[in-house]
């Protein structure tokens, strides 16, 4: 995962990729990288990237996002985007809005994505229900493509229940993305495993690398210890 | 100047160009059409416009225009014509711009019927639209009042940048009654000059951006904040109320507005014999809601009754301002149906009696 | 000028009608264009310092930062009726609208065919993108009969949703004289000639003639999913067949005896 400089991370409405967004941002900046995640998310305005704007402004992260009085929360695509992608000494993460109707404004940045040869990673949750099988999620996958106008390079296995996550239904949604991956033709790029349930989760038996999580982007009722005064509208940031 | 006969409709027009009101936009309904035919009439006379527009949206939306040039400006209507207005008087609230609404109520709800209620009260005073807002209202008892309180609106409206409403029953747009307009009238208060209209901008003045768009959360709840403001401000400044009645301590204390508090007054009168100690508190904003005078009075009295033109909307306001001080009594109509002074007086010796039943606040 | 000897002349600058400011429209919109002609032409018959625009809710809400002359924001739908509300107030003001096709011609209908029908002596500028901008992406009443939206998933069918609005020719319809025009701005040839009738809608105004609606055909890359330079050519491909450019309605010369049914 986030191996290539540019990666775009598509999906249905709440798989996680805002969480292996922000997640993948940080770490990259962690490792020393320039790194800007992209918040594409034009659809749906509540629960994406820009809630963590405080979170990821600590991290060295730059949040290309529309703000404030500017154009905050509307749903546009900033020319930034462009010049970053275009950028190499820039790791960039995208975080495109929910199924192919999300993914559509990928479609216009499509030119420059499909000449730079990005990672364009799927995530699955197996535990939503637009993506109950491995037929659904193969079926999105092919909508997503045709509105983003870019071929799924890798599948990302994020089944999960929010809190109530058991290592089963970890290993139950890696084997139904591990199929997917090979009915698409791409491999499983990563099983997301959150930090706190790493040490019950067999790695051996995912059979592809981890991508550890901390659950970042949470409602405010949701969140224990520091809290960040302002953020959006329905957002801290733990 | 001599008084003359006038309708409550044809006062309230006139009212509103004396106090300099030039433009006038509105859609037809019953029982206001003589306030938009009045001012079809009188504006070209005075260099004024009418637009008899293609709805009360439409309306809405040009009184928030020529109020963004700086214009005075009103619009009238009835119940169903007033509740179409409601986003634009969210959007005039928000954006700070002096309007006068005039709302001559009929019965409801839906297209309910053409004859007087008060029962958009609660529209009225709690807002009315989307937001956190609050819009003063003014509820006239009489065609002379009516011509006055329109005049004091439009001062209000300009001083606080803020719609009023002129909240009057049917019977008060329909009746008949002599009317005098001074001829000397001063503003209730020192108007700041408008700065802030879209006038065309010469580099004279920061550009005027006419807006209720906040899209940062921060800004836009200070926002909501300044709002709030000055409805504190108004609360503290603008409540307006009228006791009638014994000085001292009261076998039953009436609250009523409008023409009820007409019909209660000669209901009053009428049992002046029976030796019962009667009060009237009469709202006159019933928004802000005079709610001091109401427990000052309450104090003094062993019952309260309200009366109104609706299922109990005051009422709400009445149990709020006297905290369950004294039990509450409830009479009133609804669809159309008036009050009948007879009624009030049965109503009021019931209470005084004791047989009458409590009301008590249901949820 | 810099006192540097030469005597280059400046030939290209920004409109005093704009405000030095990046505008928040994405790569490829051509808001942006049209925002530019609207200033340039304010500019050039002197009319900024009496302009009044109208902002309305759609992707162009924010053109009240952009436009530098006074500006209101409207509801949705109903920047005509506050234009009138200034126009009747204010006749020696130059009021405009910046609308949308969701905000003009869906929601704001009724206020666009009754201001025009009162020969209200305002200029529309009516940017038709086919699709919602601001909402990401629904179908608007100008969507094109198969056109993919989020709410069309299946493509736009006429039989459920009727067949696009045309405007301009709807608006030209009305007995009340006019001056009705559509545009575009997705090739430079086309940029020139709705200048040219943006001037002459504005001169309408200024000479107090009569109404005016510039209807212009615009990209919205982002929700067509399109990159810029395909999106111009989506333009010319499929929205200038369906909406023919050029003008639909002059004040002057038109027979007003009623027509035989
Ligand atoms: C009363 C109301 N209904 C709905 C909306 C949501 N809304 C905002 S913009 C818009 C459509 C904008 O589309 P368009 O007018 O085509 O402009 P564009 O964004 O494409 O430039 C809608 C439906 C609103 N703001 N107010
Ligand atoms: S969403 Fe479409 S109309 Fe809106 S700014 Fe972006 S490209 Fe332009």
């Amino acid at each position: 995962m986030f191996e290539d400089r540019v990666t775009v991370l598509v999906g249905h409405f709440g798989s996680g990729k805002t969480e292996v967004a922000v997640n993948g941002a940080i770490r990259l900046a962690e490792g020393g990288a320039r790194v800007a995640l992209a918040d594409l998310d034009l659809v749906k305005p509540y629960f994406r990237s820009r809630a963590g704007r405080e979170l990821l402004a600590a991290a060295g992260v730059d949040l290309v996002a529309p703000e404030g009085d500017d154009a905050g929360d509307l749903p546009i695509v900033l020319p930034r985007v462009r010049t970053l992608c275009a950028d190499p000494e820039v790791r960039v993460v995208i975080d495109a809005g929910g199924d192919d109707t999300g993914a559509r404004a990928l479609g216009s940045l499509s030119d420059l994505l499909g000449r730079l040869g990005v990672g364009f990673d799927l995530v699955l949750n197996f535990r939503r229900p637009f993506t109950p099988d491995v037929d659904s999620a193969v079926a999105m996958a092919r909508e997503i493509e045709a509105a983003a106008r870019l071929r799924v390079t890798g599948v990302v296995s994020n089944t999960h229940l929010m809190g109530q996550t058991t290592p089963a239904i970890v290993l139950e949604g890696c084997a139904l993305a591990r199929e997917t991956a090979g009915r698409l033709g791409v491999p499983l790029a990563a099983a997301v495993v959150e930090e706190r349930m790493r040490d019950a989760v067999d790695e051996a038996a995912l059979g592809c690398p981890v991508f550890p999580v901390r659950r970042l982007v949470q409602p405010p009722f949701d969140q224990e210890g520091y809290r960040v005064p302002r953020s959006g509208p329905l957002f801290r940031v733990l | 100047m001599a008084k003359k006969l006038m309708k409550g409709c044809e006062a309230i027009g006139e009212a509103a160009i004396r106090a300099g009101c030039k433009l006038f936009f509105g859609y037809p309904i019953t029982p206001q059409n003589e306030i938009p035919e009045y001012m079809s009439h009188r504006l070209p006379q005075v260099g004024g416009a009418f637009v008899q527009a293609e709805s009360e949206l439409a309306a809405s939306n040009m009184i928030y225009g020529a109020a963004a040039c700086g214009e005075r400006v009103f619009t009238s209507s009835s119940s169903p014509g007033i509740s179409l207005m409601q986003e634009a008087m969210s959007y005039i609230a928000a954006s700070e711009l002096p309007v006068v609404v005039v709302n001559i109520m009929r019965s409801g709800p839906g297209l309910g019927g053409i004859l007087p209620t008060q029962s958009d009260y609660a529209q009225a005073t709690k807002g009315g639209g989307h937001g956190d807002y609050r819009v003063l209202s003014l509820a006239p008892w009489s065609v002379q009042e009516a011509a006055d309180l329109v005049a004091d609106a439009f001062d209000l409206a300009d001083f606080y940048r803020t719609p009023v409403y002129v909240l009057g029953d049917g019977l008060i747009g329909q009746m008949m009654e002599p009317v005098e307009f001074p001829e000397d009238r001063k503003p209730l208060r020192p108007l700041p000059p408008k700065t802030w209209a879209t006038t065309g901008w010469r580099g004279d003045r920061p550009r005027a951006v006419v807006n209720s768009l906040f899209l940062d959360p921060i800004k836009c709840e200070q926002q909501n904040a300044k709002l709030q403001a000055r409805y504190a401000q108004m609360r503290a400044e603008e409540v307006r109320s009228a006791y009638y009645g014994d000085e001292g301590d009261l076998d039953v204390l009436v609250v009523a507005y409008g023409t009820v508090a007409r019909v209660t007054l000669t209901a009053m009168e009428d049992m002046k014999a029976t030796g019962l100690k009667v009060g009237m508190l009469r709202p006159i904003t019933v928004w802000p809601f005079p709610r001091d005078a109401l427990a000052e009075a309450a104090e003094r009295a062993k019952a309260i009754l309200v009366a109104e033109l609706s299922c109990g909307q005051m009422l709400e306001d009445v149990w709020l301002s006297t905290a369950s001080m004294r039990p509450v009594h409830f009479l009133g109509h609804q669809g159309g149906v008036l009050l009948a002074p007879e009624e009030v007086s049965a109503a009021i010796r019931d209470v005084a009696a004791g047989r009458s039943a409590e009301v008590r606040y249901a949820g | 000028m810099p006192a540097s000897g030469c005597d280059a002349k400046a030939v290209f600058g920004l409109p005093e009608a704009l405000d030095a400011r990046v505008t928040h429209y994405c790569p490829g919109c051509t808001h942006g264009v049209i925002h530019r002609l609207v200033a340039e032409v304010l500019d050039e018959l002197g009319l900024r310092k009496s302009a009044v625009g109208m902002a309305p809710v759609g992707c162009a809400v924010l053109a009240y930062d952009y436009f530098a002359c006074d500006m209101v924001q409207c509801s949705h739908g109903r920047a005509p009726a506050v234009a009138t509300g200034i126009k009747r107030g204010r006749p020696d003001l130059t009021v405009f609208t910046y609308q949308g096709d969701g905000d003009l011609a869906s929601i704001g209908m009724a206020e666009i065919i009754h201001a025009a029908n009162r020969g209200e002596k305002i200029t529309v500028v009516f940017v038709n993108n086919a699709i919602y901008g601001m909402t990401a992406g629904q179908m608007a009443p100008t969507t094109l009969p198969r056109q993919v939206t989020t709410t069309t998933p299946d493509g736009r069918d006429p039989d459920l949703c009727g067949h696009p609005i045309r405007v301009a020719e709807l608006v030209s319809a009305l007995r009340t004289p006019a001056f009705v025009a559509r545009g575009a701005v997705h090739v430079p040839g086309e940029i020139v000639r709705t200048k040219d009738l943006l001037r002459r809608a504005f001169r309408h105004q200024s000479e107090k003639t009569c109404f005016s609606l510039i209807e212009i055909l615009s990209t919205c890359p982002t929700n067509w999913g399109l990159p810029p330079d395909e999106a111009l050519r989506w333009v010319q491909q499929n929205m200038v067949p369906y909406y023919p450019l050029g003008v639909f309605k002059e004040p002057g010369g038109i027979d007003r005896a009623p027509k035989p049914l």
